[in-house]
Parts: structure tokens; sequence; C-alpha cells
């Protein structure tokens, strides 16, 4: 397919913005269109938020701190968290379909519109359980911040942090969903893996795991600047300096979504052959 | 059970092991919680005990909930609900197969067909952490048929959250808040003796307990010989209840069904 089919290479940027937010729109649309569906999936993403806080709400009434951290510092890093993935499912949800295309050789007929592929595909799709996760995510980060006694003074890192989150979980896992242009399969195994990563250990400190837990998380898929940095920071428990590595794994990221979804796609050899 | 099933579950097992890296990395999950959860419970009890739990009575604790959250997150659930978001269910509908019997099967041979790195990844577990032993071999022996209640059991939570499918248009969401609940309400987040009463009753009044607590409890002895039976009686009353009402919620939802605007 990449041989007959050249790769775009010169699409300007308002364009391919333009394109995502018409086609986020058009979800939006079709959204209004099944009600049910957008309480049930809202309710799912809810579900998960209240089940974390339960979780956290139950150690904490049993232990009185874990590795330094208090109850609502832990709200804080479950909250973002939960920001993060809602952020994904609300703005690139699509990349998840990733596999499904591949195998079904739904990519063809991206190939052929003009706008990246990469846009396409993360926008043909809105996770409805986002809003539970949002709203939820939003409420925990909330009242672990007043819990934790944060003054105002750090508000604008704490939207810097929410925003950079954002970025940082749509880039690794699209690029992980894009894993599947090589390795055929329906599910995005190396995207789940991920997510595994983050809600077995992104949810606590990081002194509590081995060191090769805390390298991988920093260093090698980043996941730890999603939450966990720049809470430490905020709390107090890890210099400000680990801020600066934040925005960097966001472009990192990005990068890295780009990069690996158009080496994929010369890769991509449709359906059936 | 007819041929039909046992046709189906074969074809579903076959299905699963087509796809070997997908197959592979299911246990790296249940792998990795499990290296989460004994980093986290090592930090915590250290050389005391929380909930009656000691150290080595929480890594049997924790290496029991990866071999059955490994066999009940590997059945077929996202062929079964691909089945009605892409209206395949349509097909199945004019075939003199019962759609509940024929996703059984092949759920359950899906399920089979991760019972070897089930089994290899807990003996790996073993080998490496020396988790307490079982309190008595009646007690691994009753151990060994709680797990085999997993096998149902999640069938019928995965139907039921696979029905979703028919007033959604995606299954992921549906399928983590499954997930999250089943992690939760089964203690394998954390384990009942530390909720408070009122949680640890909802808890009980649920099927999900049954997937980490009930077994992890007769092997440790937490509980004795007439309540193990009994545990295992509440399982078999959950499979067979969670069957019924399956069969109750798709009498009522496949009257949802549109296809193509027909």
């Amino acid at each position: 397919m990449a041989d007959t089919l050249p790769l775009k290479h010169s699409v300007p940027v308002r364009h391919a913005l333009a394109m995502y937010w018409r086609a986020l729109a058009a979800q939006v649309r079709s959204i209004i269109e099944y009600p049910a569906d957008l309480w049930v999936m809202a309710s799912a993403g809810a579900v998960w938020n209240l089940l974390q806080f339960a979780f956290l709400a139950v150690l904490f009434s049993t232990v009185p701190d874990v590795e330094g951290w208090g109850f609502h510092e832990m709200l804080l890093l479950s909250g973002l968290l939960s920001i993060a993935g809602g952020a994904n499912a609300l703005l690139f949800d699509g990349a998840w379909s990733t596999g499904q295309m591949v195998i079904k050789g739904d990519i063809d007929y991206r190939l052929t519109r003009p706008a990246p592929v990469v846009l396409q595909v993360g926008s043909s799709h809105i996770g409805l359980q986002s809003f539970g996760e949002l709203l939820l995510g939003f409420a925990m980060f909330v009242y672990g911040w007043i819990g934790a006694g944060l003054g105002p003074a750090w508000i604008p890192v704490g939207l810097f942090a929410i925003a950079c989150a954002a970025v940082i979980q749509c880039g690794l896992v699209t690029a992980l969903c894009a894993v599947n242009f090589w390795i055929k399969s329906p599910m995005s195994m190396f995207a789940f893996l991920m997510i595994d990563l983050q809600g077995g250990a992104m949810k606590l400190p990081l002194g509590v795991f081995p060191a090769a837990v805390r390298v991988i998380s920093l260093f090698i898929v980043p996941v730890a600047f999603v939450n966990v940095v720049p809470v430490a920071v905020i709390a107090g428990h890890m210099s400000a300096w680990w801020l600066i590595g934040t925005p960097v794994t966001a472009l990192f990221a990005v990068v890295l979504a780009a990069g690996v979804y158009r080496l994929g796609l010369r890769a991509y050899d449709s359906a059936g052959h | 059970m007819a041929k039909v099933d046992v046709a189906l579950a074969t074809i579903a097992f076959k299905r699963k092991i087509a796809y070997k890296g997908t197959w592979f990395f299911s246990i790296l999950f249940g792998g990795f919680s499990l290296l989460a959860g004994l980093a986290v419970w090592n930090h915590l009890i250290g050389d005391g005990e929380m909930g009656g739990y000691d150290w080595d009575a929480m890594k049997a604790y924790l290496i029991i909930g990866f071999l059955t959250s490994t066999l009940a997150w590997a059945g077929s659930d996202w062929e079964m609900a691909n089945r009605i978001l892409d209206g395949l269910i349509a097909i199945d509908l004019t075939k003199p197969v019962d759609f509940q019997r024929a996703r059984a099967g092949e759920f359950i041979g899906g399920m089979v067909a991760s019972v070897p790195s089930a089994i290899l990844g807990t003996a790996a577990a073993v080998l490496v952490f020396r988790p307490a032993p079982p309190d008595s071999v009646l007690a691994a022996a009753l151990t060994v048929a709680s797990i085999l209640f997993i096998f149902p059991l999640a069938f019928g939570i995965n139907y039921l959250a696979v029905l979703t499918c028919f007033v959604t248009q995606r299954y992921l969401g549906v399928q983590w808040a499954r997930d999250s609940m089943l992690a939760f309400f089964s203690g394998m987040m954390v384990p009942l003796a530390l909720m408070p009463a009122w949680l640890q009753t909802v808890s009980w009044s649920l099927p999900f307990v049954h997937f980490t607590t009930t077994p992890a409890s007769i092997y440790l002895g937490r509980v004795d010989l007439p309540a193990a039976l009994g545990l295992l009686a509440a399982q078999a009353a959950w499979s067979v209840g969670l069957w019924v009402l399956a069969r109750l919620l798709w009498s009522q939802l496949v009257k949802k069904v549109t296809v193509h605007g027909g």
C-alpha cells in the first residue's frame, strides 16, 4: 500500500487541526443521538474513580501514611491519573482502534484523505467514560488539593501539570497502539500494559517500588511524569527541578506518537496481503 | 455438554492461541500487578501483620489472586462485545444455536487457552516468593474446586458486561468498570479484612468476592470446613444466578437489535 499511495508530508498544521476538531465535533453530535450510551459509559468511568477513592480510604484507615505520603496527597495522585486517562478518552480515544483498523484494512480509507492519518484515527471516537473519569478525577484532585493544604500560589503549576498529563497520556497511548502496525492483533496490548503499569504503580509513591520500576516509569516509559512527578513536586516530596521533565516528556510523547505512527504507515500493507 | 459447545470452545481456544503475542502479553498483565502488589504489601506489612495476614499469608493471597484474575480476564469478552457492536449478532440470531450457550462455549475455550500460562506463572511465583503453604490437604483440594468455579462465574460477569453493548457504542469503558469492580470487591486491591464492616457486607453480597477472597480464605484456613463448603455452594449459586439473570436481560435487550436500519 505504501508503494502505491505515497504518504502526505505537507498538510498544513492549521488544516489538520481544523479537521481534527470537526471530526471530534461530529462525534459529539453522534453522542447526543445516543443518550443511553452516554449515561452508561459516564457511569462506568465514575465507578472506576469511586473505587479508587474507596481503596485509598480503606488503606488509610489502616495506615497513617505510605512512604511519608498522606491520604490527600495520594488523592492528588489518583485524581491526576484519572484526569489524564479521561483526557485521552475524550480527545484521542480512536487511537485504541488502531489494531482493529490495521487488521481490517480500515486504514486504506484514511490514507486517501488529505489529513494526517494519526489525527483521523485519534478523532474517530470519543470514549464516553471520559465524562465520569474527568468529573470524579477533578473532584479527587481538588479534594486532595484542599486537604493537603496547598495554597493558591501552586494553582498555575497544577493547571500546567494537568495539561502536560493529558498530552503525555495521549502521546504514549497512541505510540503504543501504533505498535499494532507490526504486531497484528485486535488488542492494543502494549498500551494496555502501560495502563496496567500506571494502575499498579502510579497511584502510589515511587519509593514503595524497586529501583527497576522507578527507572522504567521515569526514563523508559515515562508515565511517572503524568502524575507522580508533578504531584511529588507540588507536595514537596521532590525537588522543583523535576518539574522541567514534565513538558519535556509531553513534547517527547507527541513526537514519539507522530513518529511511530508514520513508521507504522510505511509498514502497513492493508488487509489480506 | 453438546458437541457444538465443545466445537465452539475448541475454535475459541485455537483463535486465542493464534494471536501468540496477545496470549504472551496477557500473562505479563497479571505478572506486573502481582509484583506491584507484592511490593506494596511488603512495604506495608513488614514483619508485622495486617487484617490477620502476615507476610507469608499475604504472598499466598496475592498469588491466588494472580492465578484467578489471569483466568478471569482471559476469556473472549471482546469477541462477544464486537459481535453485538458490529452487528454480527444478526447472523448469530439466524443460527440454530442458543446465543448464550454458544458464547459460553467460546468464552470457556478462551479461558482454557490461558491455563498453561497461568499455571506456569503461578508456579514461578511460588518458587520465587515462597508463600504460606495450604492449611491442609483438604483445604488445597477445596481451593482447586473454588478456582474451577471461576470459569462459570467469569463467564456470567463478562457476559452481563457485554450485554451493555446493546445500549452503548463502545465496550472499553464498560470493561474498565467491570475490571475495577472485580479488582476491588474481590479483595484483590485491598483484602476484605481491612474494609469497614458495611463494605465487607456489600462485598460479600456480590459475586466478585468469590474470585480472590473465597479461594484464598479456604487455602489459608481462615474458614473452617462447613464455612468452606458454604462458600463453594455460594459460588455455585452465583454461577446459576448469573446465568439466569443474563437470560432475562437478553430477552429484553435483544429487542433493541437494529442492523442497517432493519
